[in-house]
C-alpha cells in the first residue's frame, strides 16, 4: 500500500497515524454540518435521524459545532509541526514541506474548481469543508511520490 | 555544487545504506546528494568530513 511503507521510521508511522486520527475526526465533524450536501447522508440516510432538530434553532450549538470544526484541522497542523520539529532528517525535512506546497496546490486547484462549480450550481459543495483533509491527504501523496523518485 | 561521496564511499565499499546509517540519516538522503539533487547543510557535510578524515572543501566543490 502506498502509505504503508515498512520503510517508515518509528516518528513517521506516529506521525501518519496521528494525522489519520485528525483527518478521520474533521470527517466526523463535517457530519455535525447540518444545511450543507454531505455525500454521507446519502450513502447512510439514517445520519440525518441522529441530528436532534434542536439544534438547528440553538445560536450557541451552532456556534460550538462551527468552533468543533476547527479542532481537528488544528491538531493536523499541531501533527505536522511535531513531526517537521522532530524529524533528524534535513532532507526528508525538505521533502515533506515540498509535499506540503503540492498539497496546498492541489487544494488551491480544488477551492477554485469548487467555486466554479458552486457558482454554476449556485449549490453549496461539500469540498470546502474537506479542505484540511484534501490538504494532507494530497501532502501524503506526494511525499510518497516525491521519495520514491530518489531510488 | 559537486562532490566525491560517490567515489569516497566506494573506496570503502560501503553501500548508500550503511552511509546512511553511520550518518544517521535516510538512504534517500545519500542518494540525493551524490546526484546533486540536494545539497547539505553545514552540520552534516561536517559529518561527512568527520566520518571519511577529510576537509569539507575536499569532499565538495562548486
Amino acid at each position: 500500500m502506498l502509505l504503508c511503507n515498512k520503510n517508515l521510521t518509528p516518528l513517521q508511522r506516529r506521525s501518519i497515524q496521528r494525522m489519520g486520527a485528525a483527518l478521520l475526526l474533521t470527517v466526523v465533524t463535517n457530519l455535525s454540518t447540518l444545511n450543507l450536501h454531505n455525500p454521507f447522508r446519502d450513502l447512510f440516510p439514517g445520519l440525518s435521524q441522529l441530528t436532534p432538530s434542536y439544534v438547528q434553532s440553538s445560536v450557541f450549538l451552532v456556534g460550538l459545532i462551527s468552533a468543533l470544526s476547527v479542532l481537528p484541522v488544528l491538531l493536523a497542523v499541531w501533527v505536522a509541526a511535531r513531526y517537521l520539529a522532530a524529524e533528524p532528517d534535513e532532507f526528508i525535512r525538505a521533502l515533506v514541506v515540498q509535499a506540503l506546497l503540492w498539497g496546498f496546490a492541489v487544494t488551491m486547484a480544488g477551492n477554485a474548481i469548487a467555486g466554479v462549480l458552486m457558482n454554476i450550481y449556485s449549490s453549496p459543495f461539500p469540498l470546502t469543508l474537506l479542505n484540511a483533509d484534501l490538504f494532507f491527504a494530497s501532502g501524503l501523496i506526494a511525499f510518497r511520490i516525491l521519495q520514491r523518485s530518489y531510488r | 555544487m559537486t562532490n566525491r561521496l560517490r567515489m569516497l564511499r566506494a573506496e570503502r565499499s560501503w553501500s548508500q545504506a550503511d552511509l546512511a546509517d553511520r550518518l544517521g540519516v535516510s538512504r534517500q538522503s545519500i542518494n540525493a546528494i551524490e546526484t546533486g539533487r540536494f545539497d547539505p547543510s553545514l552540520p552534516l557535510a561536517f559529518k561527512l568530513a568527520k566520518l571519511f578524515h577529510l576537509s569539507i572543501e575536499s569532499i565538495f566543490s562548486e
